[in-house]
């Protein structure tokens, strides 16, 4: 009876690693995994990211495994009369079980470092594409005009809709006009923090055209939910007549017909 | 078997013709006592209930996020007007009153507080702690933090909603959101007692720790349980100040119009929000110079407790009692030099995100050293599931989980993706809750015995384990894919996102899950406050274990020890070759066969192992 | 001892039936009356007395008419007469959830709710952290649109308001919701609106009431609906007709010399901006104004507040507390409103030339800003805007760039509340 107990628990928690192995082979199924990527440098971070995932995959599982093996077979109602084994330790195996994660571990950290280079530190050398400014609950935009200059009274101011070419380097004049914001393009592989007082670059290429989300990863207030964006690649004739149309919108003086 | 051979001293080593007590009423026995073990049970059940109220408040979290404008069971009625459905606002105050009460009104003091305090001197030895009065101000303390958090709820605004993180400028102006009113003042002002309290006991600790040591016990005597409070002791002393600062820093902010934290030309909500000349990030420094010797601070001591648990029904030594200890030190050192790892998408120096990477990775090895020597303890064991031996077995195997998800956000590149994700979320709740309360469970289990004198209940022991592992696990793993989709943390509505549109079912079963869990919990309370009364009476030793606390009567009474206990070993001997006993105590005496088997066994081993000259005698 | 032990266990079972006390679906939500209107029911507020007061069963009167010509926030009912479409409507009200086809109903909770408040009285949980408060639709003032001042907007207008947001104030831009939901939630502004005027209109007809009415309104079709709704409805179908003519700006304009005549308007007597917008345009200038929504309730206030001070009987104290009570629950406290500044470069109303045309055109109904209609003349509207554009880029030359963005001083006063009074 009470091995059955012991059996019991042991195959409970079996179902740890079982079941945490089948959660991640069946996500990617049910659509519940890394969105589509249509960014240049994302790539990278998703092969980082599958390579953390087997590498602690791996252990996950062969560690819970060994602490099934010793549930099933050091219960004490299988082990009878036996004692239990009397060692305070092993030298050989602390060594072993130091060096090789340690190893491991520094070798994950410095593998990583271009990659974070890329996408933080090597900022491309070119004027902002377009400033996007996070404020309580909206992304406000703005384009630099036919100047070519953010600053001057023929930028085109735009909310929440951010259109970009595709293909093209884009840099990101990133700000608050508040409180912290976080400018996230999770098809792009993109977060960066927007920081009253500061302005901080964001750069990256989008490969394919279409649009996805903007949303806001950093608690900004009641509204945090409500900052949604959306980001569109266009070609580059399209994003030009999309950006000539937002201007004559702004520079409005009569009234078209209702439309967006 | 707790004869001694040593002098028999008064119960607590003074004369008493010298220093008699005063006379004890019933304030100073059970309200304002002195006693650690007293003090220690008031730890105890203030954290429970703060640990039901919490509970209760992620709950609302889970039910805003599964079923989002949606009528709240019980809380809708606050929200009548609209049927019942809650305000944005009134959700981010929930998820930031949940977290701010698990940690700093469950978590750290349970661990420190209820459990330090009461098996310290009882493991060590002693009669009490160092400072007595010290001990009971610390607990003493923390009702004035329960009281500003409780009173931060009704104040004009509702409680501090600007996420337990406080970051500026949400935080710091009265403008930025309702919560960020009187609810943020007492919010700090909740911060500040729990960290003088905690500082106060930390001292204790140390001190306790260091001079009040029964003779014979070394330091390398010492049982995991005491050299995680020891450290987690220390982590406290250095970090608690460095919160304290910066939480005046913000008050100053909010109360005084000093400019720590506001940028120049702040306005928000169409008002000057502070004088300028300060810094955001200088914040975040800061209060994650602290909060992330916290996260260790919330775990240490249950790992700690988890070793000596695991060890006793195991029926087997330590496996690497050395490493073990070296391990604590060295997560609790690096622990000071990781912080950054919280701000990599801050805006802070990107080449911080290189060596804060370098550093959060390498703190990933003592954790794994831990765990791999905790899978050595119960290998070759003989293992006895009781419900204390399971809650501990999952510490370790949620640990794995939660110190391997880990992995993924200290690789900078990957946290691009994943900060402020699910995936985060997922992380520390597995080590915070599937860890550390699943070893807090465990400890309860063991050591309630040794509180209240009655053995708590096997069998509904096994069935609340076996619910709470079972819910735990759907509502939390879930959250590690959820993470993977880029789920944002702190939404009050996701699913208007394109991305996450249809994520919501997921998300309605992680709530049952939930609210299983919670549900389960009423077995915990019912089972804890009926055996207290009518429980089977324990005796000494009912789990037949080698700590010190273990030869005191059940509960111990003033002065802990019917004689001075003198300490001979280690705390591990169980399963000792050549005898008829599976355990020898710290406390019996020296047994020639049993030493000799022992020490063969060790210096045995060393000489295979290690080819140096030994000092006679072992350590 | 045994009875303490026994009793102990009791405990968690009564503390458990207590919890359930509070599980039970909440009711549905209602609309809220206009208390504020029923204790002082008069267009002229700062004359309200407390022998105008509704009685309890004239309150429940208005609020059964109000059920039958217009619903409930679950069911909304909407007459032919009141110009709306009922499809539309229903994809706005309700509680948020999805039909069978997997259409979003419940858009005006889930979006608008928590703000504007069920009623569409401004009075949402979050409207009094808000600043400026959100808006109060019972009125029928609209601030932002191209039509003259007192008329309403027209639908385009507030499409263009959930499409752009307001900037400068906490309403957001809806611009990602797919059109049909845009034009589902202006059909429901509306809605709460002409309901909220409807409100307004029976409380007042109180006062047209004759002996014999025994103090009931009469509840004909002919005069519900043909007095009192028809005339509140035919203002928002024939807002189009009230658009502003704008004429075309002079071809070949020497942009330069334009802003510099524009500039000489702005600070001149005829347009005499800078008397609220401030000889810095900052907007310092004269801000002690209320919008109509505030002013009303500082006229209360005012009137409350000498009742108190002066030689009232008791019963008129009686009812100026019970007042003041209603006050702190179904109003927000006062805020002066602040002339724009115009060196920010936010327009709530829109930026695009032709918005601001009709801002200074028409002024802002509901707001200090006056009409320069009249005043003013076409050409040299679109010379003062020249002028405004360029202020936020510093080129008048002296004044500018390097002054700060303050809007309002820190030492006023921060959150407002209902309850502070």
């Amino acid at each position: 009876m009470k091995r059955l107990g012991g059996m019991f628990w042991a195959f409970l928690f079996l179902a740890v690693p079982i079941l945490g192995v089948a959660t991640f082979a069946v996500a990617p199924s049910i659509n519940v995994w890394l969105p589509k990527d249509i960014s240049e440098h994302g790539s990278q971070i998703d092969s980082l990211f599958y390579f953390i995932l087997v590498l602690t995959g791996v252990v996950f599982v062969a560690t819970e495994l060994v602490l099934f093996w010793s549930m099933w077979k050091y219960d004490a109602a299988a082990r009878g009369d036996e004692k239990a084994t009397y060692i305070h330790g092993s030298h050989t195996l602390e060594v072993v079980w130091t060096i090789i994660p340690a190893v491991v571990l520094l070798f994950l950290a410095i593998y990583q470092m271009n990659t974070w280079a890329n996408v933080k530190m090597r900022r491309p050398d070119m004027p902002p594409t377009v400033e996007v400014v996070g404020r309580q609950f909206e992304w406000r935009l703005r384009y630099p005009g036919r100047d070519g200059l953010l600053g001057t009274p023929d930028d085109i101011h735009i909310v929440n809709d951010l259109c970009l070419p595709v293909d093209e380097d884009v840099l990101v004049q990133l700000k608050s006009m508040d409180v912290l914001h976080s400018f996230f393009l999770p098809n792009l592989r993109i977060k960066q923090d927007a920081v009253p007082g500061m302005k901080i670059p964001v750069w990256f290429k989008g490969t394919e055209t279409g649009s996805t989300d903007i949303v806001c990863a950093e608690l900004c207030g009641w509204g945090h939910y409500k900052m949604k964006g959306r980001v569109t690649f266009l070609t580059r004739p399209e994003f030009d007549a999309w950006l000539a149309r937002m201007e004559a919108k702004q520079e409005a003086t009569h009234e078209e017909v209702a439309s967006r | 078997m707790s004869t001694v051979t040593a002098p028999v001293t008064t119960d607590h080593g003074h004369a008493p013709a010298v220093n008699p007590h005063p006379v004890l009423t019933f304030l100073s026995t059970y309200v304002f006592s002195k006693d650690h073990k007293v003090i220690g049970l008031q730890f105890l059940f203030s954290t429970l209930v703060w640990f039901l109220i919490g509970g209760l408040l992620a709950l609302a979290v889970r039910w805003q996020v599964a079923w989002p404008w949606s009528d709240v069971p019980v809380l809708g009625k606050l929200f009548a007007q609209e049927g019942g459905q809650m305000s944005p606002e009134f959700y981010t105050m929930l998820f930031t009153m949940h977290a701010t009460v698990m940690v700093f009104l469950v978590i750290i003091p349970i661990l420190a507080g209820a459990f330090g305090n009461f098996l310290i001197p009882l493991m060590i030895g002693a009669d009490d702690m160092a400072f007595p009065t010290l001990n009971m101000l610390s607990y003493w303390f923390m009702w004035p933090a329960f009281i500003t958090f409780g009173a931060s709820f009704f104040v004009e605004g509702g409680a501090a909603a600007g996420g337990w993180t406080s970051y500026p400028t949400l935080s710091t102006n009265v403008n930025a959101s309702p919560g960020s009113g009187m609810g943020q003042t007492l919010w700090l002002l909740g911060l500040t007692f729990v960290g003088v309290s905690s500082m106060l006991g930390s001292v204790n600790y140390m001190t306790t720790i260091i001079l009040m040591r029964a003779p014979g016990m070394t330091m390398f005597r010492l049982p995991m349980t005491i050299w995680a409070m020891f450290i987690t002791a220390i982590l406290q002393a250095f970090a608690l100040p460095v919160l304290t600062a910066v939480g005046f820093m913000q008050l100053a902010d909010r109360l005084f119009a000093t400019g720590f934290f506001s940028p120049e030309g702040n306005i928000i909500n169409n008002a000057v929000a502070g004088p300028g000349g300060g810094q955001p990030l200088l914040w975040q420094h800061l209060f994650w110079f602290y909060s992330h010797p916290a996260v260790y601070i919330m775990i240490l001591p249950a790992m700690g407790m988890v070793s000596d648990i695991l060890t006793c029904f195991a029926r087997k030594p330590l496996f690497g009692y050395r490493p073990m200890v070296y391990s604590i030190a060295g997560i609790a050192g690096l622990g000071f030099i990781v912080w950054g790892h919280h701000m990599f998408m801050s805006g802070m120096n990107p080449a911080l995100g290189i060596t804060f990477m370098v550093s959060t990775m390498m703190i990933a090895l003592p954790s794994a050293v831990k765990t791999f020597n905790w899978l050595g303890t119960v290998w070759g064991g003989k293992i006895e599931f009781t419900a204390s031996m399971l809650f501990a077995l999952s510490f370790v195997s949620m640990f794995i989980i939660g110190g391997l998800s880990g992995i993924f956000m200290a690789a900078t590149p990957v946290d691009i993706f994943i900060h402020d994700t699910y995936f985060i979320v997922a992380h520390f709740h597995y080590v915070l809750f599937a860890s550390t309360a699943m070893g807090v469970w465990a400890a309860i289990y063991f050591w309630f015995p040794k509180m209240f004198g009655r053995t708590m209940n096997e069998f509904w022991g096994k069935t609340h384990f076996f619910l709470t592992f079972i819910f735990l696990n759907g509502t939390f793993f879930t959250m590690h894919i959820l993470g993977a989709v880029g789920f944002p943390r702190r939404l009050a509505d996701a699913y208007h996102y394109e991305t996450f549109h249809h994520l919501q079912p997921m998300n309605a079963f992680m709530t049952w899950c939930a609210i299983g869990m919670v549900g389960s919990q009423i077995i915990f309370a019912v089972n804890f406050f009926w055996s207290m009364f009518y429980g089977p009476v324990a005796g000494r030793n009912p789990w037949n274990a080698n700590g010190l606390e273990w030869t005191a009567p059940s509960p111990p009474g003033h002065g802990n020890f019917d004689y001075q206990p003198v300490v001979y070993r280690g705390p591990y001997e169980y399963s000792p070759p050549g005898m008829d006993t599976d355990h020898l105590m710290q406390t019996d005496p020296p047994n020639p066969a049993s030493d000799a088997a022992a020490k063969e066994t060790h210096s045995q081993q060393r000489a295979k192992e290690v080819h140096r000259p030994k000092a006679p005698g072992g350590r | 001892m045994m009875q303490a032990r026994s009793l102990l266990s009791v405990v968690p079972v009564v503390a458990m039936v207590l919890a359930m006390a509070g599980c039970g679906p909440t009711p549905p939500a209602s609309f809220r009356l206009n208390m504020v209107e029923a204790v002082s029911p008069t267009a002229e507020k700062d004359s309200v007395a407390s022998d105008q007061e509704l009685t309890p069963e004239q309150q429940k009167q208005v609020a059964t008419i109000l059920l039958a010509m217009f619903g409930t926030p679950d069911e909304p009912v909407c007459l032919p007469e009141a110009g709306l479409d009922p499809a539309k409507l229903r994809l706005a009200a309700g509680p948020v959830r999805s039909d069978i086809v997997g259409r979003k109903n419940g858009l005006f909770r889930e979006h608008c709710v928590h703000c504007h408040g069920i009623t569409g009285d401004g009075l949402g949980p979050t409207a009094a952290f808000l600043n400026p408060y959100p808006r109060d639709y019972r009125p029928g003032i609209f601030k932002f649109k191209s039509t003259e001042r007192a008329d309403k907007p027209t639908h385009p207008d507030l499409v263009r308001v959930l499409n752009n947001g307001i900037p400068g104030t906490s309403m957001p831009s809806f611009a990602l919701l797919s059109p049909i939901e845009v034009v589902a939630l202006v059909e429901y502004v509306k809605y709460l609106s002409i309901r909220g005027e409807t409100e307004l209109a029976l409380m007042r007809q109180f006062f047209e009431l004759d002996e014999e009415d025994k103090g009931r309104l009469s509840e004909t079709r002919e005069f519900l609906i043909a007095e009192v709704l028809e005339p509140i409805a035919a203002k928002w179908t024939t807002a189009a007709d009230a658009v502003i003519e704008v004429p075309a700006m002079p071809a070949n304009l020497d942009l330069a010399a334009s802003i510099e005549k524009g500039r000489e308007l702005f600070y001149g007597d005829k347009a005499n901006c800078v008397k609220c917008h401030g000889v810095t345009s900052l907007g310092d200038g004269q801000a002690n104004d209320y919008d109509d929504w505030s002013k009303n309730i500082v006229k209360i206030d005012t009137k409350l507040d000498g009742i108190a001070t002066g030689d009232a009987d008791a019963k008129e104290r009686q009812w100026a507390a019970e007042f003041r009570q209603v006050l702190a629950g179904d109003a927000l406290k006062p805020r002066t409103i602040p002339p724009r500044n115009l060196r920010q470069g936010i327009y709530r109303g829109g930026r695009r030339p032709v918005d601001l045309y009709y801002r200074i055109h028409a002024g802002i109904n509901g707001a200090p800003m006056p009409a320069a209609k009249g005043t003013v003349a076409p050409e040299d509207i679109w010379h003062i805007i020249n002028y405004v554009r360029s202020l936020p880029y510093g080129l008048d030359g002296e004044l500018g760039a390097d002054r700060s963005v303050a809007v309002r001083p820190a030492s006023a006063p921060g959150l407002a509340s209902r309850e502070e009074k």
